[in-house]
């Protein structure tokens, strides 16, 4: 139902979720973002979670997964917004998201993939 | 003592759409028993998860979400959710809520963590006789 | 310099909003979380740190990470006695959930005694930074921001703020 847009900003792909998904529309995000990720062979990947209210186990797993995609691509990946209730939550179902980095908010999260890149030396546009 | 939930509220689970309406369901419900935000998000993931479960694995994902507001004189106020189906139900339920459980389904039930997030937890499940997952938890 | 975070926003009943109010007020004044300075927050630890306390604790901090985009949290555990597997739990969680939204924290006021604790608890600090005193945390705070505390009109130079090593 919910087709969340992936918006290249800079060489960068954004993608804001701005309400809860299905498990049908994360997959399908997934799947677009590494078909997007190949085409352009963009470096970097912010997402911003600021509009979701609650994040499973699944959407969690899902969410390294999406890191774990990106890096084989040669993509970072950093995740922005999430909410403090959902970030004690992830904790405390033993889900850290470890390999993601993350940061305060959008410009900053687009700051630190620059930042990122730039310490690798990469190709294109950042 | 504020409005309290006193009788059952019942939702239908029929497929994946109804993950989501029963974790908003359950986060309403506990907002209006008065659990602060982050208690919301714990309750409101728990019943992500169970729900999650009926889609996944029982009969035409089909199954049950029971939620009631508590009211008892030593802990005060709480809810119980209560998320039943008629799937194959779990063979070793013990084993399902270890942490250690990592192949397939146990891998996808989420039982440890949701237990993790709430006070009480029963299961009540053998193979051919579904299953009914009761948990609980209270307002601090 | 305490911060006071904004009233709740969201609409809601008003018991359940008078409640959300009141319990925020408890965890503000049992954990008061001091903004140190632009993009620093300390929070120090006294006494004993059970369940109920950490998730306040956790909550209080997380909101006031949020509300003044600080980047990084020095956890003083100073004035904590005695550290167990949960309370080093609790921290571990509390690093993990202010990382989650961007933030770094870090654990100061690591006693030799404490150390030795936590080394034979055999929990996995790797992703924990940490420092002897609140001083020193301040200083590495300092540095990831990128700022440097130097002092005025010094006839010697090399007494600028001392480099305390490595991170």
């Amino acid at each position: 139902m919910a087709r969340v847009p992936i918006i290249e900003i800079a060489g960068l792909l954004v993608v804001t979720v701005q309400e809860e998904l299905h498990d049908r529309d994360a997959l399908r995000l997934q799947e677009e973002l590494t078909d997007r990720l190949e085409r352009t062979g963009s470096r970097g990947v912010l997402l911003d979670l600021s509009g979701v209210e609650t994040v499973d186990s699944f959407l969690g797993r899902l969410l390294t997964e999406i890191a774990q995609g990106a890096r084989l691509m040669g993509a970072h990946t950093v995740v922005v917004g999430i909410q403090p209730s959902v970030a004690i939550t992830l904790v405390e179902l033993g889900l850290e998201l470890q390999g993601i980095s993350t940061a305060l908010n959008a410009a900053r999260g687009l700051s630190r993939l620059r930042h990122l890149l730039a310490a690798e030396g990469g190709r294109g546009r950042t | 003592m504020g409005a309290h939930e006193t009788s059952d509220s019942m939702l239908p689970i029929a497929g994946e759409d109804d993950i989501i309406n029963a974790r908003q369901f359950a986060r309403e419900t506990a907002r209006r028993l008065g659990f602060g935000a982050v208690d919301q998000s714990r309750i409101a993931t728990a019943v992500s998860e169970l729900a999650r479960n009926v889609v996944r694995y029982a009969i035409d994902s089909h199954g049950i979400v029971v939620i009631r507001g508590l009211n008892d004189a030593e802990r005060g106020t709480g809810v119980e959710i209560v998320v039943s189906d008629e799937g194959p139900g779990i063979a070793n339920v013990e084993q399902a809520l270890g942490d250690g459980f990592s192949s397939g389904r146990g891998m996808g039930m989420g039982l440890p963590g949701t237990r993790r997030l709430m006070d009480e937890m029963q299961i009540d499940s053998a193979p051919g006789r579904g299953t009914t997952v009761i948990i609980r938890k209270w307002r601090r | 310099m305490i911060a006071q975070p904004r009233p709740d926003q969201e609409p809601a009943p008003q018991q359940a909003t008078i409640l959300e109010e009141q319990r925020r007020t408890i965890r503000e004044l049992q954990t008061p979380v001091i903004q140190v300075w632009q993009g620093i927050l300390a929070l120090p630890i006294i006494g004993s740190l059970d369940t109920a306390r950490a998730q306040d604790m956790n909550e209080a901090l997380l909101d006031m990470i949020v509300q003044t985009s600080s980047e990084i949290v020095i956890l003083d555990i100073t004035g904590v006695p005695l550290i167990d597997t949960a309370i080093a739990k609790h921290l571990l969680e509390t690093v993990a959930a202010a990382r989650l939204l961007g933030a770094e924290a870090l654990i100061v006021g690591m006693s030799t005694r404490t150390a030795l604790t936590l080394v034979h608890l055999g929990l996995d600090l790797s992703g924990v930074t940490t420092r002897t005193t609140l001083a020193k945390g301040l200083e590495l705070a300092f540095r990831r921001l990128g700022l440097e505390v130097v002092p005025r009109a010094r006839a010697n130079p090399d007494a600028a703020f001392a480099d305390a090593g490595d991170i």
